[in-house]
């Protein structure tokens, strides 16, 4: 029951950051994002959504935590957590388009010398496609953050429940969500999309700056065909990342418990049986032998966790090796 | 985040809505009317949510001061180191809340605002000192006092409006270990850090910038608000109801008039506002 919970972590994870990372094309928080700053102060005037809400992982951290403070309330008031969720993310996601609006209008009257006008259609049509993505991604963070709140009582050990309140745990993840988005799967990001014909890892420069904010294949290019590309591959790739991350995790951590006795002592002293009463007598009567499972418990799992790593950089530096060989000399070698 | 732009022009235009006092006026009202409230945990919520207004609406103008030089993406950093030296020195000023008490009046809280601004000058002089870090900004020292001090206002005057008081121990119950503390904290950062980063470019303006300050703090009572209304049942009765639905109402027209004003005043001082448009050919 404890590893279903936490592969069903796992999939709302996956979820969550991929419809994190389009979302943040569709504001261009992540993709051509300073581009879209640049892009009226070098001549470029476009019609591009500027959402300048600080970085992705305090702006994630915001609305997270937002839906999780109201979840938190509303599972105070005891209404059900199926309902409680998906209210907390629409409030999350209210504050989240109070913002975009702010930050969209601020930063555009901001350029006013630049001749960048306020097109409104840009304005209100990003808006949906905005709110919608953002929506997905809190309502499963605020989802893995009630889980991860309440596993114990969920797989039938309420020792396991998590020491840190839903707010709080909805705080942390918002960060994680939004730090792992902003540093994964930006493939429209200039070079990478525009300038497919330079030398491999030859880079941006200056004098091109802001000009993919101009003209998409066909027409004027606006966010959505930007959402639209990366939708494809580069969403996906992210939510792979944080998937791959909190299943790594998760699973080093329980097969510590496992092979450390954690969850057996924890099984065992759950149940009626005689094994039970002796387990918790014996519990009771030496302190030093949960203790003990303990610190044999974290040091499977460190060990583990130490595995995954060497095992990940192996991997990295046979792929980057493979990459560079395959895509021809890379600049500046 | 990455911001270009240069060197920003002043340039202090006669248009439109403005607020009237200077940096420094402001500052000097704001801390003032802050630090009575802070000192009186005796007050109604809504009461104190003008001073977190206040607090909030001078640690903008300090970000907005520190950060116009050309931090760029410093701009959110510094409303977080802000919120940082907040909480610090609030936790600080609530456990010596309990000394010096005069009646309903606790200055003791005020040692925590004043510990986080010696903190954040010492901060502040070893960042622009040519031996230690160099960073040169102008203003600097300054700055960060400001927000050290701002940041624990807002914070203290937040723990009191959740807690109903500013005992150590209430304070931890109702307002930190059920995590309430993130949403104040990631909240009143935005309050800070969020108007001059949403408004940075090379035609901002100080009104412009402090209006959206408010209009955040407004979004901060409605949480606050419901929060409080919400638990008032487990925490302290009527009187936490009224306090809550009234915050909740406070907060509420707060947001929308300055939200409202906020986009029309943009809206008028933008380039242009249309409604579709292809962009304009270059040469």
């Amino acid at each position: 029951m404890l590893f279903a919970w936490m592969l069903l972590i796992v999939f709302l994870a996956l979820i969550a950051c991929m419809f994190e990372d389009l979302e943040s094309d569709m504001g261009s928080q992540s993709n051509p994002n300073s581009q879209v700053q640049l892009a009226a102060q070098v001549g470029q005037v476009n019609r591009f959504f500027n959402k300048a809400i600080s970085g992705e992982a305090p702006s994630y951290a915001l609305y997270c935590t937002i839906a999780g403070v109201v979840a938190y309330v509303l599972l105070l008031r005891e209404v059900n957590p199926l309902l409680a969720i998906p209210i907390g993310a629409l409030a999350g996601e209210a504050i989240h388009v109070i913002f975009s609006v702010t930050a969209h209008v601020g930063r555009t009257a901001a350029q006013k010398r630049f001749e960048q006008p306020i097109y409104l259609d840009v304005l209100y049509g990003h808006l949906l496609p905005i709110a919608t993505h953002g929506f997905m991604a809190t309502l499963c963070i605020t989802a893995i953050a009630y889980i991860q709140c309440n596993l114990g009582t969920l797989s039938g050990m309420p020792a396991l429940n998590h020491p840190f309140a839903l707010p709080l745990l909805a705080f942390i993840w918002g960060i994680t969500v939004g730090a792992i988005g902003s540093s994964t799967g930006d493939i429209h990001y200039g070079a990478e999309r525009e300038f497919q014909d330079r030398p491999f890892g030859e880079g941006k420069r200056v004098v091109y700056h802001g000009k993919i904010t101009r003209y998409a294949d066909c027409g004027v290019r606006t966010q959505k065909d930007i959402a639209y590309f990366c939708a494809k591959y580069g969403g996906p790739v992210t939510g792979l990342t944080f998937g791959v991350i909190i299943l790594f995790e998760s699973w080093r951590s329980l097969v510590g418990m496992m092979l450390g006795g954690y969850l057996p002592l924890q099984e065992a002293m759950a149940s009626d049986t005689l094994l039970g009463t002796v387990a918790r007598v014996a519990t009771e009567l030496l302190p030093a032998i949960p203790a003990a499972i303990g610190d044999l418990t974290a040091i499977i799992g460190i060990l583990v966790g130490l595995a995954i790593g060497i095992v990940l950089i192996v991997g990295n530096v046979v792929i980057v090796k493979w990459a560079r060989k395959r895509y021809g000399p890379f600049v500046g070698e | 985040m990455t911001v270009g732009g240069g060197p920003v022009v002043e340039e202090e235009k006669a248009e439109g809505f403005t607020f009237p006092p200077d940096v420094t006026q402001l500052g000097i009202i704001s801390a003032i009317i802050a630090i009575v409230i802070v000192i009186i945990p005796g007050l109604p919520a809504v009461v104190k949510a003008v001073g977190v207004i206040f607090a909030l609406l001078w640690g903008t103008d300090s970000v907005r001061k520190t950060s116009k030089y050309g931090l760029g993406t410093g701009v959110p950093s510094i409303g977080v180191l802000a919120m940082g030296y907040g909480i610090l020195g609030a936790l600080v000023g609530i456990a010596f809340a309990g000394i010096l008490n005069v009646s309903i009046v606790q200055p003791g809280v005020l040692i925590g605002v004043i510990a986080m601004a010696i903190v954040g000058l010492i901060s502040g002089v070893l960042s622009n000192n040519e031996k230690i870090i160099g960073m040169k900004i102008p203003g600097l020292e300054r700055g960060m006092m400001e927000l050290g001090m701002a940041g624990t206002l807002a914070m203290v005057l937040q723990f009191s409006i959740v807690a109903g008081s500013l005992n150590f121990d209430l304070v931890i119950e109702k307002a930190v270990s059920n995590g309430l503390i993130a949403v104040m904290f990631v909240l009143s950062m935005m309050a800070m850090f969020h108007p001059y980063n949403a408004c940075l470019g090379p035609d901002e303006r100080r009104p412009r910038t402090l209006m959206v300050s408010i209009e955040i703090s407004g979004l901060l009572c409605i949480i606050l608000g419901i929060f409080v209304a919400a638990t008032a049942g487990s925490t302290w009765g009527v009187a936490g109801l009224v306090d809550g639905i009234s915050l909740l109402i406070f907060g509420l027209i707060v947001w929308i008039v300055f939200f409202v004003k906020f986009i029309k005043t943009a809206m008028r001082e933008a380039h242009s506002t249309v409604g579709t448009g292809l962009i304009r050919t270059i040469e």
